[in-house]
């Protein structure tokens, strides 16, 4: 073993305090909530020590039993997700193909709409569309949610599929099309396989904006498709008090899944980020 | 490159252009018009010129609002980019465990704001949090975020950062890994110190990293809603609103929809100033010489 000198040894000491520190900035948030939705109320709070106590489902039982509300909303913000997923996938494919294949004035112009677009808050059109969703009688309606959802990330959808598509060799729809394959079916056929890394890029940034989103369900879902954000929301604006050990429980529900989704899905994360933020 | 666009291209592209069209431009466009009238409920609008915007330039709740984003924004962003940039290129010089250590650091991008909100409130909560207790055993006073109006945007600022610091962070991350590492080398070989390559090759290779990463967050961090509307509601007493939350409560606590969207158009407008230098880079890009 190499003797280490003073210098390298401070050096690694440095580097574990730098790692401890991110660790506890990224997690203690995380689990510290994860792992108090296992205490009871009054170790909660507990002036002891944070990790020695009794674990219990008592917040698990009463959030089924008290806020059957959160695994309905779980369910409305399951449905809109996909619906989410699959719209903005599906026609951030098809664009992003044109895109890649086709080049003309028209085009480059409809393309630097898409990213113009991106611009504008999505708080500054819930006020033209409240009246229209009500008046076409969609409001607390999942396929509002999954609309709205799936077009704020259709702009950088279409740059992440564009970006895919454009490592694929032309060559490979070029022969398809002389062996009489339609545009349709070359996409379906030669580019939706090769295409497939950047249809789960796309589909790990709507997968986490839709489940999470809180200002489009707030405005335009009351009852019917209220998702769970909501409803957590809910529970921290009680009138009676936070009852934190529920909120803990409720929270803890909602985040895991799509935590373990992320953890993963990274890699898609990361080469989504980087091909639609700085290429696009 | 062919001047007509061939009608299959067309085809292709129309269904994202017609949902962004018909969900974003013209509901955008339709709140410059509803800028100009008076309206509200179920009542028909009537022309009024710019009295709305006089009407919100006038309110002295709306320069609240816009002080208060300004700051959180100043602060949230710079933080983020500081802290971003660090973490980057701690990364770049060797982690232990690296795919573990950065599937941590991402952890919090799967977090919604309102799980957000529960676990900052729960940590700072007086008396009994965590890291108000910390506070006190260091003797220091606690964060009253829920009276005191800075405390408030404090929290509101850190929690946003925790947020976003993954996506500062990625895009640093992934730029700083695509500098020749045989750059380093040089340098070392010509006897520069760390803080010299850092100055001569990191920084320079890294700005339109950060310059991009910058504009998302100023963007995006600009439209702050949620972590506001969910830590303080707004309060106490209207002054730790944010522009976003001005303009909900004008629209749908006080159906006035006319300033509500007089506010919107500036946010709009606001957005746009902030892009404008990128917009212009990438329309040159785009359309090269004839720009």
């Amino acid at each position: 073993m190499p003797k280490l000198s003073l210098p390298t040894l401070l050096r690694h000491l440095l580097k574990l305090v730098g790692v401890a520190a991110i660790v506890a900035w990224s997690l203690v948030p995380i689990g510290l909530i994860a792992m108090s939705s296992f205490k009871a109320d009054r170790d909660i709070f507990s002036t002891g020590s944070t990790f020695s106590f009794a674990p219990t489902l008592a917040n698990y039982q009463a959030l089924w039993s008290r806020w059957g509300d959160f695994f309905f909303g779980l369910w409305n913000s399951f449905l809109v997700t996909v619906g989410a997923t699959v719209l903005a996938v599906g026609v951030s494919l098809l664009a992003g193909f044109a895109y890649s294949r086709f080049a003309s004035k028209g085009l480059q112009a409809s393309a630097f709409f898409l990213i113009f677009i991106r611009l504008i808050p999505p708080i500054v059109i819930t006020l033209p569309l409240f009246p229209v969703v009500n008046w076409l009688g969609l409001n607390d309606t999942h396929f509002v949610l999954i609309v709205l959802y799936a077009t704020f990330f259709v702009s950088l959808g279409t740059v992440v599929m564009r970006t895919f598509i454009d490592q694929i060799p032309r060559e490979l729809d070029e022969a398809a099309m002389m062996d009489g394959a339609s545009q349709f079916q070359i996409i379906m056929r030669v580019i939706l396989p090769m295409a497939a890394q950047g249809m789960l890029a796309v589909s790990v940034f709507v997968i986490v904006y839709a489940w999470n989103e809180f200002l489009f369900a707030f405005i335009f879902t009351t009852t019917k498709a209220k998702t769970a954000p909501l409803v957590i929301s809910e529970m921290i604006g009680a009138v009676e008090g936070v009852e934190w050990g529920v909120l803990f429980a409720a929270s803890t529900v909602q985040l895991v899944p799509v935590l373990a989704f992320v953890i993963l899905m990274q890699k898609h994360l990361v080469a989504g980020l980087t091909a639609g933020a700085v290429k696009g | 490159m062919s001047a007509r666009t061939p009608l299959s291209a067309i085809a292709l592209v129309s269904p994202v252009q017609l949902m962004i069209g018909g969900i974003i431009f013209l509901p955008a466009i339709y709140v410059f018009w509803l800028s100009l009238n008076q309206s509200s409920f179920g009542q028909a609008a009537s022309f009024v010129g710019f009295a709305n915007y006089a009407k919100v330039l006038g309110d002295a709740y709306f320069w609240k609002a816009l002080l208060n984003t300004v700051i959180v924004v100043a602060v949230v962003v710079h933080v983020e980019l500081l802290l971003g940039l660090g973490m980057a290129l701690f990364f770049a010089s060797g982690v232990p465990l690296r795919a573990l250590l950065l599937a941590i650091v991402l952890a919090p991008y799967a977090v919604s704001e309102v799980s957000a909100v529960v676990m900052w409130r729960f940590l700072f909560e007086p008396d009994v949090g965590m890291m108000s207790r910390l506070l006190m055993s260091l003797g220091l006073p606690p964060i009253e975020w829920a009276v005191n109006p800075s405390h408030g945007l404090a929290m509101v600022s850190l929690l946003s950062i925790w947020l976003h610091l993954p996506f500062s962070f990625i895009i640093l991350y992934a730029a700083r890994l695509s500098i020749p590492s045989d750059l380093y080398e040089a340098a070392a070989i010509d006897g520069a110190s760390p803080w010299i390559s850092f100055r001569r090759i990191t920084l320079p290779l890294l700005m339109p990293a950060l310059l991009i990463a910058a504009l998302f967050r100023y963007i995006f961090a600009f439209r702050l809603f949620s972590e506001v509307w969910l830590m303080t509601g707004g309060g106490p007493a209207r002054s730790t609103e944010v522009m976003a939350v001005y303009l909900y409560l004008e629209a749908f606590r006080y159906n006035a929809f006319g300033p509500a969207a007089a506010t919107g158009w500036l946010l709009v407008l606001a957005s746009l100033l902030l892009a404008l230098f990128y917009l212009r880079g990438l329309y040159r890009e785009m359309f090269g010489k004839h720009a």
